[in-house]
């Protein structure tokens, strides 16, 4: 029997990858550290039931050590990550990094990153995928295939002109109020967002139900999208590796933290080489290897490897994220008005709005959250919080935020090295905005305050907050794709240039990355590869 | 950690945010936090913020004045993480979160006369509070200056 596919990493390239190569016949075996939280509690509750029937709400919504409480003088976000998910962000003490100009967040998690993702699936355009050896049409069919396996709702609406139309898509789920009045004010003026701010807006593409899947729900308009989906009605990568499980040829080995492969003569790898918690280090014969560790990960099992066998450890140029920018709004006309919590909680309506100077389109994604927790945005209004409260109660329903993701770019100066003078070796990571960066975003900021206003709503200055480079997690760009073989670079089908049967499933192949997140696209590509490549 | 004070604290600011008083069960969570923070607390300990704590204690009213003060002078300070972890409490308990949750039902217009208003006591409140609290914080930094200068003491 051949040596198996040797998957790292069960995050959203890993586990599709995983379950292409299966279907295709392949044995794979997948390593992970695989931190895992605990099982939903009462799925048939609405968040508001969860507080009344739960026998301890405190700990659940705010965690055991009050690890979600958000205090003031805490610096950053405008909600914490709630107690289910934490973890998600569980680290590994043999992981060390320092990273400048950048603040990375990794996830040991088995899922990874994405079991807390906000479910945004758009694809790359033609023009967004420019820098990359393949054409939408290429991809087109993975998209659909990814679709069909995970369900994404969205429409055929204005947003089709710049966001493909792709198979599998169905229909999307029930509007909430405050999303519904959005969709209105933009068709009472849309021809003027058309023409004046190249503004197009539509429903967003998510990956829930809004009909049952295999043994998954229909979303159930619980309330509870920021704690944990309780019937799997919202995709989280942890569902495909439970299926990748049903299947005898894969086996999925966690708690191994992959430090490095070893090469053969030919230059090929030909095992890899795991700790796990015990200690104890475990090598694996690998047929091929497939790293889909995430960006910052794969880098690093990368570095350590060529370390190992060269004695030096190149610096990896390129590394991208997506700016974010987090723009609270109230809308004028919902001002005053009950609200329900037991709706749909992430992005109903999504924004694609042309840039000047690239002709490019930026994505901004609206979340009408009913049911975050209200303590960390009170104590940010310019009041007292007994004012705050009251005013809370007449803007609750009328409150949103949109989430707009800037594009980037590969740039030399921006890059990932290996800092092997520490024990264990330190990931490095150094990050330097672009020098019109500034003035890009604020031209962004004063747009997109503008096309609220042009929609009854209105976004306070003050609360804009630009998110540091790295918060967005869409890390992507060390060994890109490309037609030209050179070092340090990949195939079209994401096999290193320099390690023969080495292949780059995450975002560590991406060549350039759009303003939008790139999941469904790591997705599709990973299938892809799987297809084409095995 | 006086239990009793640390009681009064939570009655008091439950009444202040939601005009009622809290369940056994968030005062048992507002121990609970003071307990696991309590070596914290300390090290971030301050005269005024003492101050400020103790008065608002004292009834809802005091509360209002205190955070008033704070949220425009001093929003790190103690009373001020107090007064957010008790609101968290409340949002997360039953009953309680229910009172917070309630909407007013007034048209935009309505809202709009409600925000104006209640920015209009904000003012009010924190006109009051400057006039009681700054003579109090300026007496207090004067005699911990004092104390620090004075020969033979840290």
């Amino acid at each position: 029997m051949t040596d198996p596919l040797i998957v790292i990493g069960s995050g959203a390239s890993g586990v599709h990858f995983a379950l292409a190569a299966l279907r295709k016949g392949r044995r794979v075996l997948m390593l992970d550290v695989g931190h895992t939280g605990q099982d939903a509690v009462r799925p048939g509750d609405t968040l508001n039931s969860l507080k009344r029937n739960l026998p301890d709400p405190a700990a659940y919504f705010l965690g055991p050590r009050y690890e979600s409480l958000v205090l003031p003088g805490a610096k950053g976000e405008y909600y914490a990550f709630p107690p289910s998910k934490e973890h998600v962000f569980r680290r590994r003490p043999e992981f060390e990094l320092r990273a400048k100009g950048f603040s990375p967040l990794l996830s040991f998690a088995a899922g990874g990153l994405a079991e807390t993702w906000t479910g945004g699936c758009y694809p790359f355009n033609e023009s967004e995928l420019g820098a990359f050896p393949l054409r939408y049409a290429e991809l087109a069919p993975y998209y659909a295939e990814v679709a069909e396996r995970i369900g994404i709702t969205g429409a055929e609406d204005d947003l089709a002109a710049v966001l493909p139309l792709h198979g599998g898509l169905i229909e999307p789920l029930e509007l909430d109020e405050h999303s519904a009045v959005l969709l209105d004010s933009y068709q009472r003026r849309r021809g003027r967002l058309n023409e004046n701010f190249g503004c197009l807006m539509g429903r967003a593409r998510v990956a829930v139900l809004s009909r049952a899947l295999g043994n998954r729900e229909k979303c159930g308009y619980l309330g509870r999208c920021l704690w944990g989906c309780p019937n799997g009605a919202f995709y989280t990568p942890s569902l495909t590796l439970a299926e990748c499980r049903t299947y005898p040829a894969f086996q999925y080995i966690s708690g191994l933290y992959v430090d490095h492969f070893r090469m053969d003569s030919a230059g090929r790898a030909h095992s890899v080489v795991a700790h796990s918690t015990d200690g104890q280090t475990h090598e694996f014969p690998a047929g091929a290897l497939i790293l889909a560790a995430g960006t910052l990960c794969s880098a690093r099992i990368f570095l350590e490897s060529l370390y190992r066998e060269t004695g030096k450890a190149p610096e990896l140029r390129g590394v991208m994220d997506n700016r974010q920018i987090l723009m609270p709004f109230v809308n004028m006309r919902m001002l005053g008005r009950s609200w329900n919590p037991d709706t749909y909680q992430y992005h109903q309506v999504a924004f694609a709005v042309r840039q000047e100077n690239t002709g490019g389109y930026i994505h901004g994604l609206v979340t009408t959250l009913k049911t975050a927790l209200i303590h960390p945005l009170v104590q940010t209004l310019p009041f007292d919080l007994g004012t705050g409260v009251s005013a809370f109660r007449n803007m609750h329903a009328a409150l949103g935020m949109v989430n707009i993701n800037s594009p980037d770019h590969r740039r030399q100066e921006n890059y990932i090295a290996l800092d092997t003078s520490s024990t264990p070796h330190r990931l490095e990571i150094s990050y330097c905005p672009e020098s019109g960066e500034p003035s890009r975003l604020k031209s962004t900021i004063r747009t997109f305050r503008e096309i609220l206003w042009e929609l009854g709503c209105f976004a306070p200055s003050r609360t804009v907050h630009v998110r540091p480079m790295g918060a967005s997690v869409h890390y992507a760009g060390t060994l890109p794709m490309t037609d030209k073989p050179a070092p340090l670079t990949c195939s079209k089908h994401c096999r290193s240039h320099d390690v023969e049967n080495l292949y780059f499933v995450d975002g560590t192949a991406f060549p350039d990355l759009a303003a939008k997140n790139l999941t469904f696209t790591l997705m599709a590509n990973a299938t892809r590869v799987a297809e084409e490549a095995f | 950690m006086n239990t009793a004070q640390l009681e009064r604290e939570c009655r008091s600011y439950a009444r202040y945010l939601i005009g009622q008083d809290p369940t056994p069960y968030v005062i048992g969570h507002y121990l609970e936090f003071h307990r696991q923070q309590a070596s914290r607390a300390a090290s971030d300990s301050n005269a005024f913020d003492d101050f400020l704590t103790r008065v608002s204690a004292q009834r809802p009213f005091f509360a209002r004045l205190a955070d008033a003060y704070a949220s425009a002078f001093r929003k790190d300070s103690a009373v001020r993480k107090k007064l957010v972890l008790t609101l968290a409490l409340l949002e997360c308990a039953p009953l309680s979160f229910e009172a917070l949750d309630r909407t007013d039902g007034a048209s935009p217009l309505g809202a709009i006369a409600r925000l104006g208003w209640g920015a209009l006591q904000y003012s009010l409140a924190l006109a009051v509070s400057v006039a009681l609290f700054a003579p109090v914080r300026a007496v207090l930094a004067l005699s911990a200056n004092r104390r620090a200068t004075e020969p033979g003491k840290p």
